[in-house]
């Protein structure tokens, strides 16, 4: 057992609408806007006092361009955060901003603050992956697979794990099923922030791509490798979005009012092969579950980030994890996947859902280029 | 008229449409309005041409930015927006009460003074203005396009008795200057001069082959290239057009020309023709013409037999004996089935195209650049009787009975063209010869050559003296190949050129610029293992091209066609371009397993590292260029090489293709003024890290299947190239030492067994070897 020595809270959620990179409505949105306007909503929502806020932690796992500068403190100036409230851009890939939720915890738990303003953001209509002067350690390429592509550890991880090019399309259009109903019955309206654009408001998730069919997907040609069976249809898209949520100690929220979601029970990290970099929750999840002092049978909710239907459905079946607890509002397949902005998106994409399930315990898990799973176990309040 | 800002085009089919783009690839807004349709969407005939004319192959388009220029409507709604236009083009269905009907419209909505032609290949504009007003008929024309209508370079000009001078030659001028046609002032005669020629061609031709028993692949070889016709010759060009053209253009000429006109003597419909377009065998746009692809056989080329209707494997045509090939007089003179083929096309054409002189056309001239631009005939009618002279012709005709037409008398033996002092005449019906005059802003290297002498040539080149201190180096081997004789020219022209001119254009006026090095002669040195005269090779093109680029005075390259490899280096070597809008320019080494050799390498990255719009560092521009060069990246138009980035935004584009020399002389001679050389670039690139990015990039392309293992091999040393080797990032590169870096992966290429096996299936299939 490990759990946190300070109660740590989710107190608040909030997420832009996620719309596909370079065709998508957000497509002409600056990242640190998207953020700003998220970040500004939150507050809002919440009702949190402002001044009180210790730090801004936001995830960018391409943090040039627009996304440069420590994103963070500026994202923290365009939405009038009171001056003292700090800012801080963390790196992790995709585990970014789940990275960010965890400093923070990590940070009450120390004693360093009481109140963190946690999320993350990704334009990648407008700072491609890999950015824009990628330049890899030639050396570190020739006898690693550091730099390797995401669709070709897909396609190494449906190999090694026997995952089917139909299982993988199953899996996609049950993805985007969901995801659909959920949109279609206002599920997740909530959590979402209108984003002013100069084309007009964008209030709505534009990736899903309600109807998919297997026969359709089984059309597609394979995305990364001719004898591949890893398609678009079964990846989550180049998207643009930002999420945040409100991580403070359950003293401060108690005392402040706050909307309590659920509480940060466990976290980890686990470092894996970069070629099958999809199934790093595997071990970030069993070290999480452990150290919350529960297994994978006792979880109500489960948010396990779609990178790929491959890893996806290799990490449910190493975790024996229950399908139908997983991602009840669609995954990224449907959802989208803008980089560093998942993480925060699928924390408090849990927490809400143990809130109105009434489930009590919570796991949300994503994979990480490079070779790397994050975990996070939460318990209802 | 002062001038065309915007354009209207009624009639969205094939015609209309791709005129429509052809105005908007002028720079041109175009609006384009076809029937109402009943529904949300009254336009959609006009939008789906629209939206089919952006998939058209060849490419209607020029540009992505042209495609947007053209705005759609319909008849009834969008009327009264062609009073905005200065020129409405009628592309509707040639039936008469059709066209008068809109004209009727349109005299209620139109500008005055604003000009109204009409696009038909068959009405005559007496008929078509009956009952319009006079100021209509003033402002009244006849512009013929020709199918592709942006490929096509003949406009053939109808002015009536009451239209207005001013009018005719506005239009004529726009459509000289902005939309490239060659004008050619036609009369108000059936067909007018192109079509009339073309069908009584094509008749002639297909009556021989049936009444001679001649096979479908041996009429095309004797009347294809031999007399310098498209080599789909007469069977394959039907093909090509659509064989159900033939009765519509048959039954519009026999009903509106003379009785007596020696058309209607041969006019026919064989019934195997019929037949074939009653079973849908229509040509290459139908199941199949005289010639089809048969897939169930396993894709084998078929022929249709002219005598059994039935189709067979094509054959070898017959070989045309040499002197036949280029000797018109040898080809109508062979004996048997060959030579009486030749001559039943021949003849009776000439005899034809002859008659119209005074009647459709006012001169030679006109009818030959009407089939040439028209037909893509190389020889216009006339020079063809030159070729087979024209006495011996009028006796032939005599002899068998055929009238010998009033302009082939008055030659009385004479040629139709002749030089006179430097001068190119050509002969009237006056009897007298007369200069041929350019309009003003056409410069042609022919006429020069026909007048002067160069002052330098060697067997791959020449330097040409084009007046007010200009120099044209033109290339002049097969394909205008570059070789090393190609390099020493330029080396002699450089001193030559510094102290007695004052600028240098790149210019030639083959069928393409330059399909860049002799890859011939590289093969063959490659055979024997020359390395040291590959070597040598490489090295003198990068200093021969750099030495243009720093010489002191401005070299401006004018490209047209295809401008590939070392015939793009030398584009992007010079000081600023001047491109024909129809240019394809590219560096295609890559496709035969090398890389750029003659400067291509780094004139692409200093492009991409001036460009703004890209994102700052040392990659991007790294990125683009091999991107662009790996791919082997070939432009669809100039406008299209500003896109992809082989021209400069301050590179001009030139519509017809006959003022390019004159516009790029022109742009030398601005840029002399104060002339500076340029000052070397400098880079700053990644090095390894950027190589292992771009090394990284192609693995993904080759495990997709997009790349083959030798690709992936080429693009390793193009993407050392353009990384700087072992180039620091904190260090600057320079451009010799980035020639050096080009030179020395170029050299490592040649010597790969897998790059000869490119260039070997290259020379003998014109196709890649994708090994």
């Amino acid at each position: 057992m490990a759990e946190l020595s300070q109660d740590v809270v989710i107190a608040g959620y909030a997420r832009s609408p996620f719309h596909l990179a370079g065709k998508g409505a957000l497509a002409r949105t600056r990242p640190d806007d998207l953020a700003a306007a998220v970040v500004r909503a939150l507050v809002e929502r919440t009702g949190i006092d402002a001044a009180a806020l210790e730090d801004l932690v936001l995830g960018c796992a391409f943090p040039e361009g627009e996304q440069g500068f420590n994103i963070a403190r500026l994202v923290g100036l365009l939405s009038d955060l009171p001056l003292s409230v700090g800012g801080m851009t963390v790196n992790r890939f995709c585990g970014s901003s789940m990275s960010a939720i965890h400093y923070a915890a990590g940070q009450i738990a120390l004693g360093a603050g009481q109140a963190f303003l946690c999320g993350g953001v990704e334009s990648m209509s407008r700072v491609p992956m890999m950015g824009f002067n990628p330049l890899p350690n030639a050396e570190l390429a020739k006898r690693s697979a550091a730099y390797i592509g995401m669709g070709d550890t897909a396609e190494n991880v449906a190999k090694q794990y026997g995952i089917s090019r139909e299982q993988q399309e199953a899996f996609a259009v049950e993805s985007q099923r969901k995801a659909a109903e959920a949109q279609a019955e206002g599920r997740l309206s909530d959590e979402i922030v209108p984003i002013a654009t100069k084309a007009g408001v964008v209030d709505k998730d534009g990736c899903l791509r309600p109807g998919t069919t297997a026969e359709a997907l089984a059309g597609l040609k394979p995305a990364f490798s001719a004898t591949g069976s890893v398609t678009a249809g079964t990846a989550s898209p180049l998207t643009d979005g930002a999420s945040a949520v409100l991580v403070t100690s359950g003293t401060f929220a108690g005392a402040h009012n706050l909307p309590l979601l659920a509480r940060v029970k466990a976290v980890a990290i686990s470092g894996c092969s970069p070629e099958i970099m999809g199934i790093g929750p595997v071990a970030a999840s069993r070290k999480a579950l452990e150290r919350a002092g529960i297994t994978a049978a006792d979880l109500d909710v489960i948010e396990l980030n779609e990178a790929f239907a491959s890893q996806a459905l290799a990490c449910i079946a190493d975790l024996g994890l229950d399908p139908s607890k997983m991602n009840i509002d669609g995954g990224a397949i449907a959802i989208g996947h803008p980089l560093g902005a998942t993480g925060a998106r699928i924390v408090g994409k849990a927490a809400s859902l143990l809130a109105r399930t009434g489930g009590r315990y919570a796991l949300a898990t994503q994979c990480i280029g490079g070779g790397q799973g994050i975990a996070t176990v939460l318990e209802a309040v | 008229m002062s001038g065309v800002s915007k354009v209207c085009v009624i009639g969205a089919g094939t015609m209309g449409a791709g005129i429509a783009a052809q105005v908007a690839n002028a720079g041109v807004p175009v609006l384009l309005l076809d029937m109402v349709t009943e529904g949300p969407d009254r336009s959609v005939v006009a939008r789906k041409a629209l939206e089919k004319l952006g998939k058209a192959e060849p490419a209607a388009f020029m540009s992505k930015a042209a495609a947007k220029l053209v705005e759609v409507g319909n008849i009834e709604d969008d009327l009264a927006k062609v009073a905005e236009c200065d020129w409405v083009i009628e592309a509707i269905i040639e039936k008469i009460e059709a066209k008068q009907a809109l004209y009727e419209k349109l005299e209620a909505v139109r500008r005055p003074g604003s000009a109204v032609s009409s696009n038909t290949s068959t009405m005559p504009l007496a008929v078509l203005t009956q009952g319009r007003s006079e100021a209509f008929q003033r402002d009244f024309l006849i512009t013929h396009f020709f199918n592709p209508p942006r490929y096509m370079r003949l406009l053939e000009v109808v002015a009536g008795p009451q239209s207005d001078p001013a009018l005719v030659a506005g239009i004529s001028a726009f459509a000289d200057r902005a939309l490239g046609k060659s004008v050619v002032t036609a009369r108000d005669t059936p067909g007018f001069i192109a079509n009339r020629v073309g069908t009584f061609w094509l008749q002639s031709a297909i009556n021989a082959a049936f009444d001679l028993g001649v096979s479908v692949e041996d009429a095309d070889a004797i009347a294809g290239k031999p007399m310098g016709v498209p080599k789909t010759g007469i069977f394959g060009l039907v093909d090509l057009v659509g064989i159900d053209l033939m009765p519509y253009l048959k039954t519009s000429l026999t009903r509106s020309l003379p009785k007596d006109d020696p058309y209607q003597a041969i006019a026919k419909d064989h019934p195997l023709i019929l037949k074939m377009i009653g079973d849908g065998y229509t040509g290459r746009k139908g199941k199949g013409g005289f010639y089809r692809i048969n897939r169930e056989a396993g894709k084998v080329k078929e022929a249709i037999d002219l005598a059994t209707g039935e189709y067979r494997k094509a054959a070898k045509p017959v070989s045309i004996p040499g002197a036949a090939q280029k000797d018109l007089r040898a080809l109508v003179s062979l004996p048997g089935k060959l030579g009486a083929y030749a001559w039943a096309v021949l003849g009776p054409t000439l005899a034809y195209a002859a008659s119209l002189v005074g009647e459709a056309a006012d001169d030679v001239l006109a009818i030959d650049t009407a089939m040439k631009l028209g037909y893509n005939w190389s020889y216009g009618p006339f020079e063809l009787i030159d070729r087979l002279g024209s006495e011996a012709l009028a006796k032939r005709l005599e002899a068998e009975g055929i009238a010998v037409p009033e302009i082939l008398r008055i030659a009385a033996g004479r040629p139709f063209y002749r030089v006179e002092g430097g001068q190119r005449q050509f002969l009237g019906l006056d009897g007298d010869y007369h200069a041929i005059t350019r309009p003003e802003g056409v410069l042609l290297l022919e006429d020069i050559k026909a007048g002067s002498k160069p002052l330098l040539k060697n067997g791959s080149a020449a330097l040409w003296d084009v007046g007010d201190g200009v120099v044209a180096l033109e290339f002049t081997g097969k394909m205008n190949a570059l070789d090393g004789d190609v390099m020493t020219l330029i080396g002699k022209a450089i001193p030559l050129v510094a102290s007695q001119y004052k600028a240098l254009v790149v210019y030639n006026e083959g069928r393409n610029f330059s399909a860049g090095a002799n890859l011939g002669l590289a093969l063959f040195a490659l055979n024997i293992a020359a390395w040291g005269e590959v070597d040598k090779l490489v090295a003198g093109g990068q200093q021969a091209y750099k030495a243009l680029k720093y010489a002191p005075f401005p070299v401006v390259a004018a490209p047209f066609g295809l401008a590939l490899g070392g015939g793009c280096e030398v584009c992007l070597n010079a000081d600023a371009v001047q491109a024909h809008a129809e240019t394809y320019i590219g560096l295609v080494e890559c496709g035969v397993g090398l890389i750029p050799g003659w400067g291509g390498c780094g004139e692409m990255m200093q492009r991409f590292a001036e460009n703004a719009k890209l994102p700052k560092g040392p990659m991007p521009a790294v990125a683009k260029a091999f991107e662009t060069i790996s791919t082997a990246t070939v432009a669809k138009s100039a406008a299209n090489a500003k896109e992809v980035g082989y021209l400069r935004a301050s590179d001009g584009i030139t519509m017809n293709r006959d003022r390019l020399l004159a516009d790029a002389k022109a742009k030398a001679l601005a840029l002399a003024e104060g002339y500076q050389p340029p000052v070397p670039p400098v880079f700053r690139l990644p090095g390894a890290g950027g190589k292992a990015a771009l090394d990284l990039a192609v693995q993904g392309f080759r495990a997709r299947g997009l790349a083959t293992p030798y690709d992936e091999v080429v693009a390793g040393r193009l993407a050392h190239v353009l990384s700087g080797g072992e180039a620091d990032l904190v260090d600057t590169v320079t451009e010799e030492q980035l020639l050096e870096l080009e030179r020395g992966q170029f050299v490592a290429l040649v010597r790969d067994p897998r790059t000869l096996a490119r260039i070997e299936t290259m020379l003998a299939t014109g196709k890649p070897l994708r090994n």
